[in-house]
């Protein structure tokens, strides 16, 4: 457990104009991917903005905390859930349900949060893999709300009577992602993020600082799973379609693999990770038989020669140039 | 009625246990839970039922054979891929194991393809133990006695030899245990064949309950998990009586409390037990020092 010390301390090592730069032209290509990819490939982008939101919000528990959740994915699910209730059954504007479900699912993860508080690594991971699967029971046997296995099927999405296009939920989400990368940024370098640090680094240090360990737990994981229901609300209306096993342990899974993979304790490293998890193996699906032995190796190769994650290598070239 | 219920859940239970020992033994030593150890018992157990069914061995000259497959195949792993990672953080490692675990996977699929095969027992056709009116199979009491076994061994090798010394020191103080000439490296490497030599047993022996497929130890990966966080992950013989605890929780509850939430409850019990005992009914809890 001591070897896990530095990897979550801010560096800077890019200097703010070529951070800028570099900012601003993955900006510009995202704002740009609308008029040059095909819906095919829209839809995996957006794909990658829900999912690197999600997996913004896990780091912030995750990597700065140092809290394990394999409970992100019941967490989306319920902001799914929320989102989509709200918006066609009780006649919700679209953007007020994703911040009402996003708010109700904080609540959720703040409960979640208090008996995870005296557990720590596989004890806490167990614990939580054990609250996903009763929310994903719950969504499942709750059928008056929400159809349990039947699965919902969602109209398209409508800002002010303005339906939503595929270009239009993919520029929505960008949005998030931008106000997500902001929120992360802020919470990351503030006192909470500072506090959030020491707490993963000892709690008792952090006692003995006046810093109370369990309230910024609780923080920490009602954060997470704020940014986890906002993914979820905006892959309801991604996909049109949702049903309880989407929201399995695997997702869970996968979302921690997109925060170790792009980098623990890194803002930048989430969208890299989210990236890798959902464009590679799309690029995969033409080599026949082995997707999965291709993506897998990837997966050990990456952790072996980077265990600190993608980030460390985007930030090494950011140097060089 | 009961009765029945709780032989069916050590049944059940035991097959968790098996996996989960062979999860302890890594993790305890090295601190990496690994999420490949299915995969590799998978893997182990496929080439025994290659060994029976196309080279033409017996079942116990294959198994024997097989066993030490595994072995060779966990510290192969632990070289290739865990090697490099010691020093990196635990998190790293532990998703390395779980690319392994795709990549596995994967090879299986490849080679043998995702049909299911029926792997023989020696002791499939026996008749069942009758205690009172209620039948024991004969696959549940070889399951719980090699389990027993191996935890008997295993915490005999960790506590009166030399190498077992060695790991348990490697495990509580990686720095001074080097200081001591003991070999991180080499412990990790033990710990690991170790595991791949224990999951290749369990392998061989739930294959026969279930049916050989590559998605035979899925399944069983994430209860062994809970079994072991139940009885508490530092103790051989609490992981064991925790993954039979977890069988036989979720048969009671599956049919006395409610079917379909018969996994949610199980689960409820385990986080409140959790809440009591953070680091499982076995577990003791470490003092760790500022």
């Amino acid at each position: 457990m001591t070897v896990a010390t530095d990897i979550a301390r801010p560096r800077r090592s890019l200097s703010f104009g070529a951070g800028a730069l570099l900012l601003g032209l993955c900006f510009a290509a995202a704002c740009a991917a609308p008029f040059v990819l095909n819906g095919y490939g829209l839809y995996v982008l957006t794909l990658t903005g829900v999912f690197a939101l999600v997996a913004l919000g896990l780091n912030l528990l995750t990597g700065y905390a140092g809290q394990i959740s394999l409970c992100h994915a019941a967490f989306f699910g319920v902001g799914a859930y929320a989102t989509a209730i709200l918006t066609q059954k009780a006649g919700v504007p679209y953007l007020l349900s994703i911040l009402a479900g996003a708010l109700f699912t904080a609540a959720v993860g703040a409960i979640v949060a208090v008996p995870a508080m005296r557990l720590r690594s596989l004890y806490l991971a167990i614990a939580t893999l054990g609250f996903g699967v009763v929310l994903q029971k719950i969504i499942f046997e709750w059928r008056s709300l929400t159809n349990g296995g039947g699965g919902l099927a969602l109209s398209p999405p409508a800002i002010a009577g303005y339906e939503l296009g595929a270009s239009g939920l993919y520029f929505l989400t960008l949005a998030f992602v931008m106000l997500g990368l902001w929120g992360a940024w802020n919470v990351s370098r503030g006192r909470t993020g500072r506090a959030l640090l020491i707490v993963k680094e000892s709690e008792i240090a952090a006692g003995a600082l006046g810093i109370p360990a369990a309230r910024f737990k609780v923080i920490a994981f009602a954060i997470s799973a704020f940014y986890a229901a906002v993914g979820g609300g905006l892959f309801a209306y991604l996909v049109r379609y949702i049903h309880p096993e989407n929201f399995s342990v695997g997702l869970s899974i996968a979302f921690l693999s997109m925060v170790v993979i792009g980098g623990l304790g890194t803002i930048g490293g989430s969208i890299v990770g989210a990236a890798f998890y959902v464009i590679i193996p799309e690029l995969l699906r033409g080599i026949k038989d082995a997707p999965g032995l291709v993506f897998g190796l990837l997966l050990v190769i990456v952790m072996v020669l980077m265990p600190q994650g993608l980030w460390g290598l985007v930030r090494r070239l950011g140097r060089r140039t | 009625m009961i009765a029945n219920l709780i032989v069916g859940g050590l049944a059940a239970g035991c097959l968790y246990a098996m996996v989960g020992i062979a999860i302890v033994i890594v993790l305890n030593i090295t601190d990496i839970a690994n999420f490949a150890q299915g995969e590799m018992a998978m893997v182990t157990t496929f080439f025994a039922y290659w060994l029976l069914d196309s080279v033409g061995l017996t079942w116990w000259e294959a198994v024997p054979i097989a066993i030490f497959f595994g072995l060779v195949q966990g510290i192969v792993i632990q070289q290739v891929v865990i090697r490099p990672l010691i020093g990196s953080p635990v998190l790293s490692a532990i998703i390395a194991t779980l690319g392994l675990n795709i990549v596995l996977n994967s090879v299986a699929g490849l080679i043998w393809g995702h049909q299911t095969y029926t792997f023989p027992s020696p002791f499939a056709f026996s008749a069942p133990f009758m205690i009172g009116t209620v039948p024991i199979s004969v696959d549940s009491v070889v399951n719980i006695t090699a389990g027993l076994a191996i935890v008997i061994a295993m915490t005999c090798f960790l506590r009166f030899t030399w190498i077992g010394l060695g790991l348990r020191a490697a495990s509580q103080n990686p720095t001074v245990a080097r200081m001591m000439g003991v070999s991180i490296s080499r412990s990790s490497a033990i710990a690991w064949g170790l595991g791949g030599l224990v999951g290749g047993i369990s392998g061989i022996l739930v294959a026969p309950s279930l049916f050989l497929d590559t998605n035979l130890m899925g399944a069983l990966l994430i209860k062994a998990f809970a079994g072991g966080v139940l009885g508490g992950l530092h103790s051989l013989i609490g992981v064991f009586l925790g993954c039979l605890a977890l069988g036989v929780a979720e048969n009671l509850v599956g049919a006395y409390v409610s079917p379909a939430f018969g996994e949610a409850i199980t689960f409820i019990i385990i986080i409140a037990v959790l809440v009591v005992r953070p680091e499982g009914v076995f577990g003791r809890v470490r003092v760790r020092k500022v």
